[in-house]
């Protein structure tokens, strides 16, 4: 699933950056219109990299527990498919 | 930002969900075709119509992200109108994860494999084509209910 693959590393990347975002937001300025774009942006990323490898035949229990991880779950799991 | 976090939303919904209702809406013609031999459709066009289906119904967690975000700004979490949609809205999502995506997937493993196609492939045709059509009428429930947003004192 050459095509799936790629579709995750998309997920799984704006899942970590995103999150990674918010963090330093709130360490630094907490400007709040920052907060309110990443988040919902961080969730969809996040769930969007919990459906694609929970719908991808055959992925392993390793990679399918992993995803569930918050911020680096979708990371990891990419390099367990 | 209510109105940045309103416009991600609405232009989430329209570029992901509406391919899924027309690609999703296009697939049981196009796998009957390819069974039963008629019309100009190649197994390839069915692949790519399971692709768009899955890809988008998988960008669409999107939407409902960026809908609780405008919703939490404008303060209307607790409405009926809000509270019915979510309801709604998860009811069309089981039904394009639960029975659209995989119905197409059994579907495509017929058209694509080696395999002979089961004498019920018509049926699961049929199948497919009435969970699509309620999927469709779900959200466009969803879509009338953010616009008239009875009880809601905001807005026309």
């Amino acid at each position: 699933m050459a095509f799936g693959s790629g579709a995750l590393r998309v997920a799984a990347l704006v899942e970590a950056l995103t999150l990674a975002a918010l963090l330093l937001n709130v360490a630094t300025v907490h400007a709040a219109p920052v907060s309110a774009f990443l988040g919902p942006l961080h969730g969809a990323a996040y769930l969007a990299s919990i459906a694609l490898v929970l719908t991808t035949p055959g992925a392993p229990r390793g990679a399918r527990l992993r995803v569930l991880i918050p911020g680096v779950g979708g990371l990891l799991a990419q390099r367990r498919l | 930002m209510t109105k940045l976090l309103l416009s991600v939303h609405v232009l989430a919904a329209i570029l992901t969900i509406g391919p899924v209702a027309v690609v999703a809406s296009l697939f049981p013609r196009y796998a009957r075709e390819a069974l039963d031999g008629t019309g100009e459709a190649d197994p390839g066009v069915v692949r790519v119509l399971h692709r768009v289906t899955r890809v988008y119904a998988v960008l669409g967690v999107l939407v409902p992200a960026f809908g609780f975000a405008t919703a939490a700004s404008l303060g209307v979490l607790g409405d009926a109108w809000f509270l019915a949609s979510i309801a709604l809205t998860a009811a069309a999502a089981a039904l394009l994860v639960g029975g659209i995506v995989p119905g197409q997937e059994r579907l495509l493993r017929v058209v694509v494999g080696p395999e002979e196609p089961p004498a019920s492939w018509r049926s699961e045709v049929v199948r497919l084509g009435m969970r699509t059509g309620i999927f469709n009428l779900l959200w466009a429930i969803v879509v009338v209910l953010m616009i008239v947003r009875p009880g809601s004192t905001t807005g026309a």
